[in-house]
């Protein structure tokens, strides 16, 4: 876009001023109005309480007493081996089903399948398969993650413009060039669109893990508050959750903006 | 004849069915672990005969039906609305935008605090999952119609209304069903979560009734039940973007969050 001089500057200035000028006002109005139905209106602490008690609660269980941290860990643990996991094992079945219909069309019934069935469906099975160990929560947070990543791998082998191929082919590269010098580069925006994804849903697989059966996480501090009525540690909870979220989202678009040059708009929608 | 990749598929589900019978028959004298299909298959017949099936597969449906329906109306008015006037847009971003990032599963034991464990509470579970990915496409769609559109809609003189009604949501409906179709996976998640965390009804409430009494056959009735629910749901919405938006392609699985 062609920005017509100073006048234009200014004009994209207060654009820019006027935004932000809005989105803090619309926070801080809407945080003042949960104060206020907190403390006047609802007033009962099993039920709501006031953000300001829970940025206290936070702080408290961040640096007084440390509650959070082993919880936190725990969390973090389950959801980097489960993670890890689903790259390992998503992108390279990923490809396979890209270059190879037989394979895909016999794994392909299956896959759907069990993408499109509610994950948490899974969980009771898995934990009679697993018991209360690692190795069940594990395997939730890889069922959550490794679809998107296993499709998005597939889609992208698949839609690799076939002009590259034809060059590839004028150049007389063998199929190990090709696929290291053309599909591979050309997949890697696809691939990490698919990890971006995998974090939203790995982190509900965290969550329900922790809700079956275990002793510390994150869903296990939410579970217990929940329960317990504990209104200010649920929120911090489920606040932590939202952090951890946008965090793992914003670190991929990173990787995503420092290996995908050539992409400038990697967002999406 | 029948295509190719769905002989292949064909084959490949009945030969998994064939080597579970088989696994489970010889090598797993216990029923608990893995259940044949055949006990499977029995215990779908019990439950369907006695009428349970029916009246929790009701309880989910209807759950389902009511959050989703009002997540369309609201997620589609207020959406339009993001789209066309920038202060509002400005002004519900960060709430959605948090909304957004909170894992579903988070949110249930407060949406259960609030609203009890009957059907009310996971109306609103359906609801707030399906409402923001409704409202951020719709926004979307409406912004990034193409201009030519709306040049067009001028040079015809179409009034306001008209413009809406024939431009701009024609424009953004196939954003609008990918937003739905982002719902009805996610949705269906948490209303699951929500019955098996406290309800009297339901599937969820099934698969938790199952997994208590160690009954295996049972759960797999409900895992499998809830797998078919998601197959066949996310195949409807898949065909109606095939109907409403065919020039856009429908192999968009990326997506899919």
């Amino acid at each position: 876009m062609v920005v017509g001089g100073v006048d234009g500057q200014m004009d994209v200035l207060t654009r820019n001023l006027s935004s932000t000028v809005l989105r803090v006002g619309s926070v801080l109005t809407g945080l003042a109005l949960w104060h206020f139905i907190a403390t006047t209106v609802i007033n009962d602490t099993t039920f709501l309480v006031s953000p300001i008690v829970v940025v206290a609660t936070a702080y408290e269980m961040l640096f007084v007493n440390g509650e959070l941290y082993p919880h936190l860990f725990a969390s973090s643990w389950i959801f980097f081996y489960g993670f890890l996991l689903a790259i390992v094992a998503g992108v390279p079945l990923g490809f396979v089903m890209a270059l190879n219909p037989v394979v895909r069309d016999y794994i392909n019934p299956w896959m759907t399948t069990l993408y499109t069935t509610p994950r948490i469906a899974f969980a009771p099975v898995l934990l009679l398969w697993f018991g209360v160990s690692g190795g069940a929560k594990v395997s939730i947070v890889f069922l959550g993650c490794v679809f998107p990543i296993l499709i998005n791998s597939y889609y992208g082998m698949r839609v690799v413009n076939w002009e590259y191929v034809e060059l590839a082919r004028s150049f007389r590269l063998n199929s190990r060039a090709l696929f290291f010098k053309i599909l591979l580069p050309a997949s890697v925006p696809f691939v990490l669109a698919g990890v971006r994804l995998a974090i939203g849903r790995g982190l509900t697989g965290v969550a329900i893990a922790e809700w079956f059966g275990a002793t510390e996480g994150l869903g296990y501090l939410i579970f217990f508050a929940g329960q317990t009525l504990n209104i200010p540690i649920l929120f911090v909870g489920v606040t932590v959750f939202a952090a951890l979220g946008i965090f793992g989202f914003e670190v991929v678009r990173r990787v995503e903006a420092y290996a995908t040059p050539w992409k400038k708009d990697a967002r999406g929608i | 004849m029948f295509k190719k990749e769905i002989v292949r598929g064909a084959i490949s589900i009945s030969a998994g069915v064939v080597i579970w019978e088989i696994l489970a028959r010889l090598l797993l004298e216990n029923e608990l672990l893995i259940p044949p299909p055949s006990s499977v298959l029995r215990s779908f017949w019990t439950l369907a005969v006695s009428g349970k099936l029916n009246k929790h597969f009701e309880a989910t449906l209807t759950e389902f039906a009511y959050g989703f329906s009002t997540a369309c109306i609201l997620g589609i008015i207020i959406g339009y609305f993001m789209g066309m006037v920038r202060w509002f847009d400005e002004i519900m971003d960060p709430w959605i935008a948090t909304l957004y990032s909170i894992p579903v599963i988070a949110i249930v034991p407060l949406i259960i605090i609030w609203f009890g464990i009957g059907l009310l509470s996971k109306i609103i579970v359906v609801f707030k999952i399906t409402v923001v990915a409704i409202i951020l496409n719709t926004a979307a769609g409406i912004k990034n119609l193409d201009p030519v559109w709306l040049e067009l809609a001028q040079s015809l003189r179409l009034t306001g209304w008209q413009t809406t009604y024939k431009i701009r949501f024609p424009g953004a409906l196939p954003y609008i069903i990918t937003g739905m179709r982002l719902g009805v996976g996610r949705a269906l998640l948490a209303v699951v979560v929500a019955e098996l965390m406290a309800s009297n009804a339901g599937l969820g409430y099934l698969l938790r009734d199952a997994s208590e009494t160690w009954d295996s056959p049972k759960l797999f009735v409900t895992v499998i039940l809830l797998a078919v629910i998601g197959l066949v749901s996310f195949n409807l919405i898949k065909r109606l973007e095939r109907r409403m938006a065919p020039w856009r392609q429908s192999a968009e699985w990326s997506s899919e969050a």
